[in-house]
This record gives structure tokens, sequence and C-alpha cells, in this order.
């Protein structure tokens, strides 16, 4: 599969200045090389830093036991599961795993529409400001991945309709900068919120722009 | 973003009223609803050879019934 890069922004925070990025639609070696040697690393020194800080295990970053590696490996080749990295300055910044088969909407307007599901959404830890990353490198990373979930729904013609469950630190994100309806504590789900985005919600997401 | 190729589909009177029934309520164009098919379809197989089975469940009476694939 040829991979597509699409010219895409994010916001350098130190410089407080755009900076050119590239959204790819694969999760390759070179991602895979990316969490490996400087993830995990980072993750570990954020961790140490909230043990440190005597912040509660239950507010430590959910997805510290994601294995990137295992994910693309168990979607490799499958129709069904789009996938998506985000570099810049030469370094993986985030990755998306996505799903276009098996779940249906559950708001009222559009119950039992198909839509996209976002399996697996993580920014790097360098990027995310409650791992006492302060200030975070880049801005930007959820908004760009999310729009291209939403270009994905459009690509399979669900009409920008789009799920997930959020890890509970990313409740505000879904809520409040991409306007999804909180659905509210899912049992079925280890009582992870479940967030899902209208066709018009979408349009209005894409309208307002990939915002930091 | 991926290059996309066109293909003629040659359906039976029976196999297009299904497909435009789908399509009506599933709210999917022609295009959409079969490359949804195809994916199905290389999931369910795909899960079929890692040794899995697929089954439909009633709601109600639990009672398991397995889809035999071709």
């Amino acid at each position: 599969m040829s991979i597509t890069k699409a010219p895409v922004a994010l916001y350098n925070v130190e410089r407080q200045a755009g900076e050119a990025a590239e959204l790819w639609n694969a999760i390759t070696d070179q991602q895979l090389a990316d969490w490996e040697a400087l993830w995990q690393p980072s993750l570990l020194l954020a961790i140490q830093r909230l043990h440190g800080a005597k912040v509660p295990l239950r507010q430590w970053p959910q997805s510290r036991h994601w294995d990137w590696r295992r994910k693309a490996a168990s979607i490799r080749g499958m129709l069904a599961n789009p996938a998506f990295s985000l570099m810049c300055a030469g370094v993986t910044q985030g990755m998306m795993i996505l799903e276009t088969t098996r779940r249906r909407c559950r708001i009222e307007v559009q119950k039992g529409k198909n839509l996209v599901y976002v399996e697996y959404v993580e920014n790097a830890p360098w990027n995310r400001k409650e791992l006492l990353f302060d200030p975070p490198r880049y801005r930007g990373v959820g908004s760009i991945l999310m729009r291209a979930a939403i270009e994905t729904s459009h690509s399979e013609g669900f009409k920008g309709r789009i799920g997930l469950h959020a890890l509970p630190q990313s409740n505000p994100f879904y809520a409040r900068t991409c306007g999804m309806t909180d659905l509210g504590a899912d049992s079925n789900y280890l009582g992870m919120h479940y967030f899902e985005m209208t066709f018009e919600q979408s349009e209005e997401f894409i309208a307002r722009g990939a915002r930091p | 973003m991926s290059t996309k190729r066109t293909m003629t589909l040659n359906l039976t009177d029976a196999e297009m009223q299904v497909l435009e029934e789908l399509c009506d309520k599933k709210d999917l164009s022609k295009t959409a609803l079969l490359r949804q098919a195809l994916r199905l379809y290389q999931v369910v197989e795909s899960r079929l050879e890692r040794g899995e089975k697929f089954f439909f469940e009633d709601d109600k009476t639990k009672e398991k019934a397995e889809v035999m694939m071709l």
C-alpha cells in the first residue's frame, strides 16, 4: 500500500508559531520505532514525575500500557481498520487506529446508522500537559487526528459520524474542543464515557478548523 | 486518500433490489455499501482463520447459532 502524506500544521508552543507537519494514512515501522525509542522513555519519565508529585494512581495515563507494536500488527492489511500517524520535526507526534464495520450510532437522531469508531488515539507524551510536560511541545495533534476520523467517515459514506470511548483525562477535549455528545459512562466499557459526533457536529468542528 | 480503481458489477434484478433496499435502510450509496460488505467479509474471514467462531445470539433466549461461511 502506498502511503499518503498530507501537509498539516501543528502549533509549536515554545516558538508560539505554526510548524509544518504531515498526516500519514498509516502506522509504519518508523512510527513504531519512535514509540519504542522516544515515547516509552518519555512516558516512563512522566510516570516517575507523577509518582514523585504524589498524583494518585487513578490519575496516571490509562494508555500507559498500550502496546502500539501489537496493535499495529493486529490490524495489518485489514480494510476495516484505517490507521493514521502525525509527523512533525521528523518525529511521531500522534497515532490513531479506526474501526469502520462493527459499531453503530447510539444518538437517537442517527441511531443504528454506521459510524467510524476511534479504537485508539494517542498523543506523544511530551505534548501532554497532564503528564507534567508543561509547556507541551506541540498543540493540535488531537484535533488533526479527529479531523482525519471525520474525513474517513465521509469517505466511507457515513457523513462525518464518529464515536469513541474516552479515557477520563480526555473527556473535556471531546466534549468541549470537539463538540461531541457525551452519552455518559458505559458500563460495558469499564465505565468510560461514550462520545458520539453527528453530521452537524462534524461540520461545526471542521468549520472551526483544527485549533490547538 | 488512496487511489481508487473502477469496476463493473453485474447483478440480477433480485440482487439489485436487495442492494437498493439495504442502501435505503443504511443510508449508504451502493459503492459505500459494497465496500462495507468487503470490509466485513475480510474481518469475518480473518477471525475464522484464527480459529474463532462466528455466532448470532438471540438476545432473549441467549441461544447461539453458528454462521457457516463459504
